[in-house]
């Protein structure tokens, strides 16, 4: 009788933990969906305002989200990951410039150390944002749903 | 009595099976039904429906540069199905089709035996499976391509598994499709259960939601955009898009799977593709392998 109203109470304390665990990280997704929508990037990835490594700081964080959820941006062959750690390359060796690479490796370009981390920055964000826009626009592109002509 | 109970019995089964499976797929026919029925109209006269559906293509392209009046089956061939001048240059390749030693190499891979004494048919007893792949299974409740259950059937029987998008993969992907276009065979992807409904509906939010720098989806090109030209290429439509796979493309100067060519996609977007055996990608294929469903397979063929 004993054992069994220690598994109850065991079950009881899971379900209980489940719940809160559910509970948290639903009011973690909403805290962070309104968190990233109300970013405003122009201003949050001015490098000229807010400085090179708190522009890249961010890039950092909601880059490795961006990635998580499969929605990392590339352009002209570089990721933004490749943008973030081209950039942190630069500031150490003391480059005011970042090389564009393609998937072999090879350059193709460059860019100013700068916009290299507004474009790490930007994309990060926008990223998250646009994914957060789409849970809610994606249909209105579908025959049959929302699409109209 | 007893055999009436059973014939009962039996029927109620089949017929409860029947109902649940039109109830499974219900959404993926309207979309599919839905998406005919826009490519018809798309493509009935592009010049008459200039404002509805191309108002930024010129009066001389319009007028000379597509094929009127398509109905369903004829989006199987692609882009060619419409354009005109691609069509010709489509035909004239196709008299001696580039991808054709890459089926008599995908037919000697396919009788080529393991270390194990094993082999392909061993995995794959029929070889007209082209049209049946993505598959749902419901023990692992995941999508199965065909690629996926090519190197299943590798490390199953002790072999190293292939890159998923060309060589080995691409060429026997080839054969099963021949073999398949040979047996007059169309493209038939199930929906049988509630988990199978819930990929197909993520594959299809995938391919209509916009991502990339240039925040483009699938369907900005090849639903809305389709029959559109950037450069000198009219964009090819949704529906028969996953007939003809795998393809030998000028591009590749070489042939190449679906998931090549999507992940080749994706990165136009500017976003980082998944990964092939991901299920963002198998369920992406999933779903627009079912809007091609009903037409014939018709692979493996050439595109640009």
């Amino acid at each position: 009788m004993m054992k069994q109203n220690k598994v109850l109470i065991t079950g009881k304390k899971f379900a209980k933990l489940t719940l809160v665990s559910v509970a948290a990280f639903s009011l973690n997704t909403s805290i962070f969906a309104s968190e990233v929508t109300s970013l405003d990037v122009k201003a949050v990835c001015n490098v000229e305002k807010n400085g090179i490594d708190n522009v890249l700081d961010l890039a950092t964080k909601y880059n490795k989200i961006a990635k998580k959820e499969g929605l990392e941006f590339m352009r002209l062959g570089m990721k933004t990951s490749q943008y973030i750690s081209g950039t942190q390359k630069s500031i150490k060796d003391g480059s005011k410039t970042v090389d564009i690479l393609n998937k072999k490796k090879k350059k193709t370009g460059t860019v100013t150390t700068q916009y290299a981390a507004w474009r790490a920055c930007s994309f990060a964000i926008g990223a998250l944002q646009q994914a957060n826009e789409a849970k809610t626009t994606w249909k209105l592109a579908a025959p049959g749903d929302g699409y109209v002509y | 009595m007893l055999l009436k109970i059973t014939k009962m019995l039996t029927l109620l089964v089949l017929t409860s099976s029947v109902l649940n499976a039109a109830q499974f797929n219900e959404q993926a026919e309207k979309d599919r039904l839905a998406l005919i029925k826009y490519f018809e109209a798309k493509f009935e006269d592009p010049e008459k429906n200039r404002n509805t559906f191309f108002p930024y293509s010129t009066d001389e392209e319009l007028k000379n540069g597509f094929i009127k009046g398509l109905k369903h089956m004829d989006f199987a061939k692609g882009n060619y199905a419409f354009n005109k001048d691609g069509r010709s240059q489509y035909e004239e390749i196709n008299e001696m089709p580039p991808y054709e030693d890459a089926i008599e190499e995908g037919e000697a891979i396919y009788a080529k035996t393991f270390k194990n004494g094993k082999s392909f048919a061993t995995c794959f007893p029929d070889t007209t499976i082209g049209g049946m792949y993505p598959i749902f299974d419901e023990t692992r409740k995941q999508v199965i391509t065909i690629g996926q259950a090519i190197n299943e059937c590798l490390s199953t029987n002790g072999e190293k598994k292939w890159k998923m998008t060309k060589g080995n993969m691409a060429k026997l992907q080839a054969y099963f499709a021949a073999e398949t276009m040979d047996a007059e065979k169309k493209i038939d992807i199930k929906i049988d259960s509630t988990d199978a409904a819930a990929a197909y509906q993520r594959g299809k939010e995938y391919y209509y939601t916009q991502r990339g720098y240039l925040k483009l989806s699938c369907a900005s090109c090849h639903v809305q955009g389709a029959g559109q030209r950037v450069r000198n290429e009219k964009m090819s439509q949704l529906l028969g898009q996953t007939t003809h796979f795998p393809v030998f493309r000028l591009k590749w100067a070489g042939l190449g799977t679906l998931e090549r060519r999507m992940g080749g996609c994706i990165k136009d977007e500017g976003q980082v593709p998944p990964k092939s055996t991901s299920a963002d990608m198998k369920e992406l294929l999933y779903f627009m392998s079912y809007m091609s469903n009903e037409m014939p397979v018709d692979g493996p063929d050439i595109r640009k």
